[in-house]
């Protein structure tokens, strides 16, 4: 699954070049010089997604919080811990505050909509659901012989 | 003229007539609505709802509108018509009062009642009551009672209007359920928490204007907005009665009446309203041929390919018989091309009978529906319209219970919901009838009116042209055929029938008729059988020929085939049918035919096509043009044919009259065609009736 969300990792020219043209292989350009300048990185989690964090406060006395996403941009890669971060939902970094983690708990999955790992509901005729029967269903006559 | 009295309905004066009530000159007249509950135009008054409450200016309380007659309203005292009003805040406020009661004991269950969507206490609750309620003691709850296969009881929603009541007494003539108790006690019952034995007694869900009586069969199964409807007509019995089919997506889900006042008013028979789960069972979907003695699955081009070489064999040695729910159309197909193919022996009387080659009103149930009111006597010979034609029944009963008319029977006895003189058993007790000078008989002949009905049934094979010829000379004495009336009926049970005679779909010069096909059949003279629909027949004969089956139930007719084209019911196309009055009607298709099933005229013209016999029609538009050109009297639809005499003595032809007992031919009114003995209701509510009635239980087997 994971490398499947990797498909697009690798570094080359080609990659210099998506890089260039569009904003989905990573950042662009623009973002990563004004990123560089303005911020400084403070951590990265399990995903190889880095943060940083503005020196400057905003006109709402806070920092301003970023994130580079490993390759393929997409906001659900961020794992809830650092989604709290992000929002100032948490002030301090996910590894300053002692979160619990519950045995039931499952490790953090993007969202795979689109993808071959999409999920099915139960009775999915992809997932070889039967269907139900209907009310226009008839019993057909069979010779019995 | 009509006695005219002068009434002021919220503030204008109109000219009513006296035997109106009040309820009906307010709506007529006065252009009010006027809500009711339990109020029904053909039931009689009972007036114990109190809704239709109208304020009588002068008078101390608001006066019930359905139970008041204009003629019973004195003027006010300076001589001025009284004053009647529909919308003053004392008619508010009484209706708001009236539905509050009403709703006091009311369930608020909505949201689970099959009523919900065309319920009348939820209509009139929003239209005519308070916007809250105002009640916090507890509601009283009724147990639910049993009514049989066909009536669901949720006897907490009942308001006792005592329409059921009165509809099963009054109508259905059998005083099985009855309003027990008073006041907070009062409740609908079935006396001995016993199955209704009525063959009407479906209606009761129509009348119920709340849940409290339901389909059984229908529970839970839709909502009636979600609902496609379409106006059609029933081919249970030869009545035609008008129905709505109502269907989900390719399902038929429930079938209602139409009113018509001059075929069923707006009642059904339970056979009508629940053979709709027989559609969705034992359906020919495909077409089969029988390879190694086996039927197998096959295609259309290989099912027709095999029909058309098995025609195109020597057309004496070929037969076919249309059976009792074809529409006219692919009759006319039929007939058409074996026309073509010099076909002699093909007749659509599968019961046996040789009726039909005379002029037209010799077959016809001439007095019509409706007459049947204006008779004052009736001899019903060899026939039991309670389960040949219930309709008819009802008209009768409706006819005998306003007084003024005395029924008279030849044939075998049976309870038919009115008093019957049984005066005879067998056909030659008719001739015996027409010499009496005493008891029914004498009635009979002094009748105005005089009406006789003979079942179809009593009219098979040559005896039954004996029995004709009898009957001819008993209505030429009685003058029952004049230029002003017509009392000759023949009681058909097959909504094809007329039909198929109207358009002569019966033997040729020198053709077979259908007893006759069957023992050539067994002797093997006649090789090729096809049967449209056919299935009541004695299908045992038919072993050694070719068999083609086209139909869509697989019944009898299916097992003995060797070739089925599977065809559409009758919701499934539209068509034409002639009901027993003469009466051309236009059914409508609801839903498509199952699988891969046709249109029953399409694969009549597909077979053409494949014989090189191209039948001059491509589209049903222009096979009716064909049909109406060929026999005019398909041109006049809804409407029965016109007066004319004719002499009846020359029906039937002379012969001995049998002295044996006229049996009737229903031997269970709930298994007569093939949708019907497909259906689970159908055979519940036969269980039940043979269980209730052990004699009628032998007299099946």
């Amino acid at each position: 699954m994971h490398s499947h969300m990797n498909r697009l990792s690798g570094v080359g020219p080609l990659d210099f070049i998506k890089r260039l043209f569009t904003w989905w292989n990573g950042s662009t350009l623009g973002t990563l010089l004004q990123i560089r300048s303005k911020a400084v990185q403070v951590g990265e989690d399990e995903y190889g997604n880095r943060y940083f964090e503005s020196e400057k406060l905003r006109y709402d006395g806070r920092n301003r919080r970023y994130v580079l996403y490993s390759d393929y941009a997409e906001a659900s890669k961020v794992p809830p811990v650092w989604n709290g971060w992000l929002h100032h939902t948490y002030d301090e970094l996910p590894s300053e505050i002692d979160i619990k983690v519950h045995g039931w708990q499952g490790s953090h999955v993007p969202n795979m909509t689109g993808t071959p790992f999409a999920y099915k509901p139960k009775g999915s005729l992809d997932r070889g659901g039967v269907r139900d029967a209907v009310a226009s269903d008839y019993e057909a006559w069979s010779p019995g012989e | 003229m009509t006695d005219l009295r002068k009434l002021n309905i919220d503030g204008t004066e109109y000219e009513v007539p006296a035997d109106y009530t009040l309820m009906q000159a307010c709506e007529e007249y006065g252009g009010a609505e006027i809500p009711r509950f339990c109020y029904h135009e053909r039931l009689s008054v009972a007036g114990n709802c109190r809704m239709c409450l109208v304020e009588w200016v002068g008078a101390p309380k608001p006066q019930a509108s359905c139970a008041l007659q204009v003629k019973d309203m004195r003027p006010n005292r300076d001589g001025t018509p009284a004053n009647i009003r529909t919308n003053t805040e004392v008619v508010k406020k009484a209706r708001e009062g009236v539905m509050e009661f009403l709703l006091i004991n009311h369930p608020l269950d909505c949201p689970i009642c099959d009523q919900g969507g065309e319920c009348d206490l939820q209509d009139q609750a929003m239209g005519y009551g308070r916007d809250a309620t105002r009640f916090e003691e507890n509601k009283r709850a009724v147990d639910d009672k049993h009514m049989g296969p066909l009536v669901n009881t949720v006897m907490t929603r009942c308001i006792q209007c005592t329409r059921c009541v009165r509809f099963i007494t009054e109508v259905a003539g059998v005083q099985e359920i009855g309003l027990v108790n008073r006041g907070e006690n009062a409740e609908i019952t079935t006396y001995l928490e016993k199955s209704l034995t009525s063959e009407m007694s479906g209606n009761v869900i129509d009348l119920c204007p709340v849940g409290a009586l339901t389909s059984k069969p229908y529970a839970f199964n839709a909502r009636p907005w979600e609902l496609d409807k379409v106006d059609s007509i029933d081919v249970m019995d030869a009545v035609g009665c008008n129905i709505r089919v109502d269907s989900r997506r390719d399902a038929v889900l429930r079938i209602l009446p139409v009113t018509n006042d001059d075929v069923n008013e707006e009642w059904i028979s339970d056979k009508t309203r629940f053979v709709w789960d027989g559609l969705a069972r034992q359906r020919l979907d495909r077409p089969f041929i029988r390879k190694d003695g086996k039927l197998q699955p096959a295609n259309w081009d290989e099912a027709l390919a095999v029909v058309a070489e098995k025609l195109s064999a020597d057309p004496s040695r070929i037969a076919a018989i249309a059976g009792d729910l074809c529409d006219a159309e692919s009759m006319k197909a039929l007939k058409d091309l074996m026309d073509s193919l010099g076909v002699r022996n093909i007749d659509c009387r599968q019961d046996g009978s040789l009726i039909g080659e005379g002029p037209r009103q010799s077959y016809l149930f001439n007095t019509t529906i409706s007459g049947i009111e204006d008779a004052d006597a009736i001899l019903l010979i060899g026939t039991n319209p309670r389960h040949e034609a219930p309709l008819i029944n009802t008209r009768i009963r409706k006819t005998w219970i306003d007084g003024n008319l005395e029924i008279g029977l030849i044939g075998e006895a049976a309870d038919l919901t009115y008093t019957v003189d049984h005066v005879g058993t067998s056909a030659a007790d008719v001739a015996t009838f027409a010499k009496s000078k005493s008891g029914f008989a004498k009635t009979f002949k002094a009748a105005k009116n005089p009406v006789i009905i003979v079942g179809a049934a009593a009219l098979r094979g040559e005896a039954g042209l004996a029995l004709l010829e009898a009957i001819g000379q008993l209505a030429k004495s009685v003058n029952l055929v004049r230029d002003d009336f017509n009392g000759f009926n023949v009681l058909h049970s097959a909504a094809s029938r007329v039909g198929g005679l109207d358009m002569g779909f019966i033997p040729g010069e020198g053709g077979l008729a259908t007893d006759a096909i069957l023992d050539a059949a067994q002797q093997g003279a006649i090789e090729t059988v096809y049967l449209m629909g056919a299935d009541e027949l004695d299908t045992s004969k038919l072993k050694d020929a070719f068999v083609i089956y086209q139909g869509h139930h697989g019944d009898n007719g299916a097992h003995v085939a060797d070739v089925i084209l599977p065809g559409a019911a009758y919701t499934e196309k539209s068509g034409l049918y002639v009901n027993m009055e003469g009466r051309v009607q236009l059914s409508s298709r609801a839903v498509a035919p199952k699988g891969e099933a046709k249109e029953d005229w399409a694969i009549i013209r597909a077979l053409s096509a494949k014989m090189n016999r191209v039948l001059p029609y491509d589209s049903l538009e222009a096979l009716r043009v064909k049909l109406m050109d060929d026999c005019p009297s398909f041109l006049s639809i809804d409407s029965a044919p016109s007066l004319e005499a004719f002499d009846p003595t020359t029906l039937g032809k002379a012969g001995e009259l049998s002295t044996d007992m006229l049996k009737n031919p229903i031997a269970d009114f709930y298994m007569t065609n093939p949708i019907a003995r497909a259906s689970n209701v159908m055979a519940e509510c036969s269980a039940v009736i043979a269980g209730l009635n052990p004699e009628l239980n032998e007299a099946a087997e």
